[in-house]
């Protein structure tokens, strides 16, 4: 069900200074869609959301949703999104109640509409208990629960989650991407960003990969999956193998090998030519006196996808100076 | 701007300054701590020993208006709070123009500076029994130094780009004002370039038109001392807001 395209990018481009956070950004997302850009911490997911809700001024480019321009009618644009940011940003020394009393006020419901609608989303998230309570003494997965309730005061027909699951316990994260899930099937439109593979993968139903402010794929996850140019992977476990990094080197320097990282447990290596790859690692292994424990062909991952595209696995690079600084300049209150 | 606009706009205002006090009265303690350096002050230097009741109805003029400044400045810097915590994004992300914001913020530094006067004069006359000779020429007074104190603290949340910055800054503005901006020590009779430098501060009109409204009841005085309270009033804010906007719209 879905229909014409409710979020439009094109060309976004933001410099901080002369430090080039997004570059020519372009893609679409559909109503009633559930979006997600997925890539590394400093890829430049924060400043484009920033920029599609009206809160930073792109350098270039332009964004429209749901038909109005960003940079020419913002509130027309704010009215239509909830956002939830990657911090819980709740007033803590304020009740549940209270903040979204605030919300609602600035998004300008009237009374009764206010307190309906503060009834419905407290109970909806389970927080109706708790409502009075001060925000600060809330746990982590109440606190962002509440954040998303707080995203859904005024009915926005999209929703834009930065990092919606980052620094959640396993379970407020599954409780959280069962929410999403439901809030899309009820017809929102949902754009996420996640850092997390498995979650672009499992929840997503098109995928925007981006690179150093670059949107360097875009498909379902599907299609990223098998569209990764000829190149397999193969599953391998080295028995006794408690250390399965220290093979990742060795491995690595072989002839026809592309890539080699862990998953799982297990030494995950890539190629184009898995025919000449399978006797080469298998013969280096034995030579570097390692036995053999498992080794499979298997099935094309997002992640593979993923490495094919930017040539790193999406943990690999600790945050970089720059990144440090992006990072510091897309949050609010940094100049 | 459109007519039919105005009302909305200023809603906006007031949820947001009501927004900002309500979490400010919350927290009894940061109002309690906040009051109490300045009654702590009126109480030592109205004990000190051979002080008169003379000096005693210098004095608590002069503290009513160095807590107005106190109260307008720091409730003003919550802004650079409310964004290092992000919860600033939430006010950006609502459909609410960046006018609204900053005159919310203006209110809500302006109640709190009203405010905070008000109890320590309450507390200064009713213990010390010094009374106002004009006190509505005094609340006159009040409103507009809370006014003009709070556009110095939005220049402060505009420098600042995070909470202990805000804090030096704020301090090393706020008391070279408490010694020269004659709460404490007659202007008048300072050495050469202080009384130059005093004049220069908008705490020392503050004072001066708060002790004429207390003991002379002069009007000509209070009446200049609102003129430049007020132009310091425009002049802050129009650099303040300016700062403020430049950070909203990036």
């Amino acid at each position: 069900m879905i229909s014409e395209s409710v979020i439009e990018v094109s060309n976004l481009t933001k410099y901080y200074g002369k430090l080039l956070a997004v570059d020519q950004i372009s893609f679409e997302v559909k109503g009633k869609e559930l979006f997600g850009l997925l890539g590394p911490n400093g890829a430049g997911k924060t400043t484009t959301i920033r920029m599609i809700c009206g809160m930073l001024r792109p350098t270039g480019g332009t964004v429209v949703v749901a038909g109005f321009d960003v940079s020419k009618r913002p509130k027309e644009v704010k009215r239509r999104i909830g956002l939830v940011p990657d911090i819980s940003n709740l007033f803590g020394e304020l009740s549940a109640k209270v903040n979204l009393e605030f919300m609602g006020k600035l998004y300008g419901l009237d009374k009764r509409t206010r307190r309906e609608r503060i009834n419905q989303v407290l109970e909806l998230f389970q927080l109706k208990e708790r409502q009075n309570d001060l925000v600060k003494y809330y746990s982590k997965g109440m606190h962002r629960r509440l954040t998303i309730a707080a995203a859904l005061i005024h009915q926005p027909e999209i929703l834009v989650m930065d990092e919606p699951t980052s620094g959640l316990d396993a379970q407020t994260a599954r409780l959280v991407r069962e929410i999403i899930i439901d809030l899309n099937k009820e017809g929102r439109t949902v754009l996420l960003t996640t850092h997390q593979i498995e979650e672009a993968d499992r929840l997503c139903q098109r995928v925007g990969i981006i690179d150093r402010g670059h949107l360097i794929a875009l498909n379902t996850p599907e299609e990223l999956k098998n569209n990764t140019e000829g190149m397999r992977a193969l599953e391998i476990k080295v028995l006794n193998g408690v250390d399965q990094q220290r093979w990742l080197p060795i491995i690595s320097e072989a002839e026809g090998i592309d890539k080699v990282f862990l998953a799982e447990g297990k030494i995950r290596v890539l190629s184009k030519d898995l025919a000449h790859a399978i006797p080469t690692v298998v013969n280096l292994i034995d030579k570097q006196g390692g036995k053999i424990e498992s080794i499979s062909v298997a099935q094309p991952t997002l992640e593979d996808a993923f490495i094919n595209l930017t040539g790193k696995t999406i943990r690999e690079e600790p945050m970089s100076k720059e990144d440090y600084l992006k990072r510091r300049l897309s949050r609010s209150g940094m100049r | 701007m459109k007519i039919f606009k105005l009302p909305m706009l200023l809603m906006h205002s007031i949820y947001i300054a009501e927004n900002d006090l309500r979490q400010s009265f919350k927290s009894v303690r940061h109002v309690v701590w906040s009051l109490l350096f300045p009654i702590f002050m009126m109480f030592t230097f109205s004990f000190r020993e051979g002080t008169s009741g003379q000096e005693i109805s210098f004095l608590i003029p002069g503290i009513v208006g160095m807590t107005a400044m106190f109260g307008s400045i720091n409730e003003t810097m919550s802004i650079v709070w409310d964004k290092s915590l992000g919860v600033f994004d939430r006010i950006l992300a609502a459909p609410v123009s960046s006018t609204s914001i900053i005159v919310g913020k203006t209110i809500a530094g302006a109640v709190m500076g009203v405010i905070s006067a008000l109890v320590l004069l309450i507390i200064g006359s009713s213990l010390f029994g010094v009374s106002f000779v004009n006190i509505s020429l005094a609340l006159v007074i009040i409103v507009l130094a809370s006014f003009s104190f709070t556009g110095i603290g939005t220049i402060i949340s505009g420098l600042a780009s995070e909470p202990r910055e805000a804090m030096m800054l704020s301090n090393l503005l706020r008391f070279p004002m408490m010694f020269l901006g004659g709460v404490f020590f007659d202007i008048n009779l300072m050495p050469s370039p202080l009384p130059v430098i005093a004049r220069a501060l908008p705490l020392t009109y503050a004072t001066e038109g708060l002790k004429a409204a207390a003991v002379s009841g002069d009007i000509g005085v209070v009446l200049f001392d609102a003129i430049v309270l007020v132009a310091y009033t425009v002049g802050t804010m129009a650099v303040g807001s300016k700062m403020l906007m430049r950070l909203m719209t990036r």
